[in-house]
């Protein structure tokens, strides 16, 4: 089976500056995909090139097996919601949703029943009389998805619509989108900078990273088996050590400061090979005593950050930096400039060779 | 402090007003020329206005050069200031500059140019001849209300309209114009209003044919300061008058009209 959408060999440069290098990529239909990655990493270019906003330097987009690659964007069925939504001022929000049927020529009573219907689906059915001006930001958001999905689209890019929503309204969002992608199946591509919703929205998520793809995973993957530094230290918090693989068939990996370490299956380590172990803050156990049964080391609590639930205990063990995440009822009775030992379990220990 | 303050500015209103007011008396005035305070009243010298060929040819006159100086300015002026506010290219600020130079120079060395230009032409004293001469000042004006609407028109309504299938064209067409009608609007409105109200220039190049209201107003206060020049200008005033009350009241009204239709449903937000 091919897959639904297809980037191949996507490079982007601006005089000698390489926006994209070599992008490829392959999505499967209905699939919710995330473009993850900082600001400058490349990803919304892509997203634009997809949409057909950016020419490609090189390369190709194939969506069912053909190339969209030469068609004009307003040829190409596909819909967005922009960060600011984009939506028209001058038309109330049933007629902004009809927009696109119009476009395509539809009957004015069965379009504005279709937008009507759309409207009803995110769950506004009786504001389409209203002007956007007259919508909450959450409103506006869900009119602006209504108005990308009536048509039917070939796919759906969100351009991080997230950006502008407060906190609360944007993990009610988060739910909706998701819910409103399930029910019509659209293949989704979904650009943020935002981790946790990439995390929590995804099939699949791409970290990006100046122009290139880091990794293309499940967030699952993404999380625990990174596969290159930037990963790692992009999504979530981590340590990362230093160390070369001394005995594959042990999985044992020495590091100058903290000794000999046990590391987790991987098939890329062999023996000689320079990698960096990641273990996760929440993976490592904080105590008074070490802990039988477990990889010990010495630390000195430098600084707590408190979260009210958690704590991060920040500390330095051999002179490696350790974060180290601690459950709220912990954090009581340590204090900075307390000696005391991390542990962790060989499981924890994730090595990476990229 | 605050007394004197306030008298200063009492002062100022009615020194800025008085002349305003001064006309609309005088236009009702019997006198043989102009003269306050009028010895008597009557309408006469309305009659006069509205028959005499002398005043109501230069007043047809002005309303199409106007109007001709309207079209083709916004015709020179609305691609101009898309193509100024949203591409660059070679001999851009050049262009800039030369489009807003009519505001710097004063308009009587514009006039002896225009004179002596469009002599060459052969279209001094015509109605067309005073509409270049007129677009020519006009246009500046025109493209610094136009680009500072188009300045702020978000692209992404643009963009937006592009990705929901609109082409190009249609997009500009049920995007871009609406949008920018109420800019659009006003640029030409400007230039009627400036045009209408262009002396120096018209008094230069538009002749006993092309003879406009303001330069037969002029031509009059110098030969026998007739009193229609005072009817004149208080219908004029009354125009522009209206013309400042009529659209918030318009907008008033639209909005009482309209609101029970969108009170349907409550506000979230």
């Amino acid at each position: 089976m091919t897959s639904y959408l297809q980037l191949t060999g996507i490079s982007k440069t601006y005089g000698t500056f390489a926006a994209l290098s070599k992008v490829d990529l392959a999505v499967d239909k209905g699939e919710f995909i995330t473009f993850l990655g900082p600001s400058g990493s490349g990803k919304t270019t892509t997203l634009m090139i997809i949409a057909g906003f950016e020419k490609a330097s090189t390369g190709d987009v194939l969506i069912d097996g053909g190339s969209i690659t030469a068609m004009a964007p307003h040829e190409r069925n596909i819909g967005i919601v922009f960060q600011n939504y984009g939506l028209f001022p001058h038309k109330r929000a049933i007629e902004n949703v009809y927009f696109p049927l119009q476009m395509r020529g539809a009957a004015r009573a069965e379009g504005l029943r279709k937008a009507a219907a759309m409207l009803d689906l995110v769950g506004l059915k009786d504001l389409g009389s209203r002007y956007p001006k007259e919508l909450s930001g959450g409103q506006q958001q869900r009119v602006a998805l209504a108005r990308a999905l009536v048509f039917e689209p070939s796919l759906l890019l969100l351009d991080e619509p997230l950006g502008a929503l407060d906190k609360n309204l944007r993990e009610q969002m988060q739910i909706e989108i998701k819910r409103i992608q399930r029910a019509l199946g659209v293949t989704t591509v979904f650009v943020t900078h935002d981790q946790s919703e990439a995390m929590s929205m995804s099939d699949r998520i791409v970290v990006f990273d100046k122009g290139r793809i880091e990794q293309a995973a499940t967030p699952l993957d993404i999380y625990h088996r990174p596969q290159t530094k930037f990963v790692a230290g992009f999504v979530g918090e981590s340590n990362l050590i230093e160390a070369v693989v001394t005995d594959a068939g042990s999985r044992l990996a020495t590091s100058p400061a903290l000794g000999e370490i046990e590391y987790a299956p991987s098939e890329t380590a062999a023996p000689g090979k320079p990698v960096m172990l990641m273990i996760r803050p929440e993976h490592i156990r904080l105590s008074r005593r070490p802990i039988e049964g477990r990889r010990n080391a010495a630390m000195k609590i430098e600084t707590i950050v408190n979260y009210g639930d958690n704590a991060l205990v920040i500390g330095n063990s051999s002179g490696v930096p350790m974060r180290v995440r601690v459950l709220g009822a912990d954090v009581v009775i340590l204090k900075e400039g307390d000696d005391c030992h991390i542990s962790w379990m060989p499981d924890a220990v994730f090595p990476i060779t990229a | 402090m605050n007394r004197l303050l306030l008298s200063i500015g009492v002062f100022a209103v009615i020194f800025i007003a008085a002349p305003l007011v001064i006309v609309v008396p005088m236009s009702f005035s019997n006198a043989r020329s102009l003269q306050f305070p009028p010895p008597g009243y009557w309408l006469g010298y309305y009659q006069a206005y509205f028959t005499d060929m002398r005043w109501l040819r230069p007043t047809w006159n002005s309303i199409i050069i106007a109007s001709g100086t309207t079209v083709l300015t916004m015709t020179l002026v609305v691609p101009a200031t898309f193509a100024l506010v949203r591409h660059r290219f070679a001999g851009k600020s050049f262009a800039d500059l030369m489009l807003l130079m009519p505001l710097a120079v004063p308009h009587i060395v514009m006039a002896v140019g225009y004179y002596s230009f469009l002599g060459k032409l052969g279209i001094v004293q015509t109605h067309l001849g005073v509409i270049v001469a007129h677009t020519c000042l006009t246009v500046p004006i025109a493209f610094l209300v136009l680009s500072a609407n188009l300045k702020g028109f978000d692209r992404t309504l643009e963009r937006a309209a592009i990705s929901l299938g609109a082409s190009p064209w249609r997009t500009f067409i049920h995007i871009t114009l609406p949008i920018l009608k109420p800019g659009l609007i006003v640029s030409a409105l400007f230039t009627f209003v400036q045009s209408f109200d262009e002396t120096v220039v018209a008094i230069f190049i538009s002749g006993r044919d092309a003879a406009t209201l303001p330069r037969k107003m002029f031509d009059s206060i110098r030969q026998e300061a007739d009193p229609v020049i005072a009817v004149v200008s208080t219908l004029l005033f009354l125009l522009v008058l209206a013309g400042i009350v009529a659209p918030p009241l318009w907008k008033a009204l639209r909005t009482r009209m309209k609101a029970p239709a969108l009170s349907s449903g409550d506000f979230q937000s």
